[in-house]
């Protein structure tokens, strides 16, 4: 019971907070470009990796390994390395 | 006919360059569909404890963890993570993952092997020492925590996006973890202290019976600045044919996370937790007495462990050195079982200045006090603090 207590008490806020700020939500990521989702999401775990770090083929890889890792969609790790490999 | 034979030496002559116009030389470096990589982390440092009267000060390191990546075209591709570090003099070598990926389609991706487990978000996507914004874990994490680490076995994740929201899944079946019953396979006494806490470590299948679990998650927004998800493992953790055969075990956590550039604060403001719950079924232990006999007992198994951090980078700001520090804070608690030998109750804190020379390059300091009552080695009724000072050099390549 004091465990289930826990969980509402993290949880709650949470789901009512999400709900408020998803009624805000704007455009979606096919409107997106690659540079933006490349500063929105690269930062949820980690800080924004330069394009010059690695070349067009390593890009390639690391776009691959953080697909399956960071679970991004399809159109997202599209979009990031075709920015990525014309940035560098 | 002069003419006619010259105008037709004239077009053989031309028909190799109009052959090398249509053709492109062939590229010495255009890259193939196999890629190799070697990614990982590293880090280095000096840790300065106290506890009570005691002072301890070391440096650390360097612990190093290569991250071999095999890309086998574009929808293979297999990675392993090795992890040396030296502890207690020698040289320790751990086998943190190994594992294949196949992209089945733009919303399903099967993995098989040994894998980081999406249970939270921790472990899987926050823990390396480059990534992880203190020098260590919080309480419950990690190795010789409550909530798992890896596992072998099978999964399918995806990403959905639902209109401007993204859903995050994940599904899992691995050989589970394994109970501590304070006896070996042999049936000799081994870790009766820890008797009633979970191996997971352990990666042969003791029951045949297998784990399953699962991870679902909701970004909102289409920045993807939060994340919100609820994770479940569980299942037989007894050897077959034991005492122990029909115990099992379910695991919960709930994780969420905020990141955005905020730009009325002028930087990035990082906020994330997590809550982990762990039930384990009622079960006899027992516990050796100087006489050699053994006295049975039991408690209702039943752990948990969360950590909440907020983080703020001036990213925004217009002095350059400025923009390259971050300041931490996090809090930790890890609360075991009444009852078991291991019962303890412990809460941290920990702040954190942060300065990144680089994307991937970091100088850590972090000052860190963790109260504990009961576990091992603090004498029954007291509180014992720690305190600790940590500076180390973090590095992902």
């Amino acid at each position: 019971m004091k465990n289930l207590k826990t969980i509402l008490v993290f949880a709650l806020p949470m789901l009512v907070g999400s709900l408020i700020m998803a009624s805000c939500a704007s455009s979606k990521v096919a409107m997106k470009s690659g540079a933006q989702l490349w500063g929105e999401n690269c930062v949820r775990c980690h800080s924004t990796p330069s394009p010059s770090a690695y070349n067009n083929t390593d890009w390639e890889t690391i776009g691959l390994h953080m697909r399956v890792r960071a679970n991004l969609t399809a159109e997202e790790t599209q979009k990031v390395v075709e920015f990525l490999q014309s940035a560098n | 006919m002069k003419k006619l034979i010259l105008a037709v030496l004239a077009f053989m002559l031309m028909l190799p360059n109009l052959y090398a116009q249509d053709t492109p030389a062939p590229d010495p470096y255009k890259p193939s569909k196999t890629q190799f990589m070697v990614r990982g982390y590293a880090h280095a440092g000096l840790n300065y404890k106290k506890v009570g009267d005691e002072v301890e000060s070391t440096f650390v390191g360097t612990t190093f963890n290569p991250i071999f990546i095999f890309k086998h075209g574009d929808r293979l591709i297999f990675e392993t993570e090795l992890e040396f570090a030296v502890e207690d003099n020698k040289l320790e070598i751990g086998f943190e993952y190994a594992n294949m990926s196949y992209i089945l389609n733009d919303y399903m991706t099967l993995r098989m092997g040994k894998m980081l487990l999406p249970f939270g978000t921790f472990i899987e996507r926050l823990h390396p020492s480059w990534i992880n914004k203190f020098a260590n874990m919080p309480l419950g994490m990690g190795h010789g925590g409550i909530a798992p680490t890896s596992g072998i076995g099978v999964e399918l994740r995806g990403a959905i996006p639902v209109g401007s929201m993204k859903v995050l899944y994940y599904g899992y079946i691995t050989n589970g973890p394994k109970l501590n019953t304070g006896f070996d396979a042999e049936g000799n006494i081994d870790e009766p202290d820890e008797a009633g806490q979970l191996i997971f470590n352990n990666f042969e299948d003791n029951n045949n019976k297998k784990g399953y679990g699962g991870r679902l998650a909701i970004l909102p927004f289409s920045n993807s600045s939060v994340e919100i998800g609820g994770s479940i493992y569980g299942g037989a953790v007894g050897d077959r044919g034991s005492f122990y055969s029909n115990i099992g075990a379910m695991l919960y956590a709930i994780d969420f996370s905020f990141v955005r550039q905020v730009s009325a604060v002028k930087g990035i403001v990082d906020i994330k937790g997590q809550y982990n719950l762990t039930n384990v079924d009622d079960a006899t232990y027992f516990e050796p007495e100087p006489d050699g006999s053994l006295t049975p007992y039991t408690f209702e198994n039943s752990s948990n462990a969360y950590f909440g951090q907020i983080s703020y980078r001036p990213t925004m700001s217009g002095n350059d050195v400025l923009k390259r520090f971050e300041v931490a804070f996090r809090y930790s608690a890890f609360n075991a079982p009444e009852g078991a030998e291991w019962e303890q109750e412990s809460t941290q804190w920990a702040v954190a200045l942060n300065y990144y020379m680089n994307w991937r390059t970091l100088f850590k300091l972090s000052y860190q006090s963790t109260n504990q009552v009961g576990g091992h080695g603090v004498p029954e009724g007291q509180t014992v603090v720690t305190d600790g000072l940590f500076f180390h050099w973090a590095l992902g390549f």
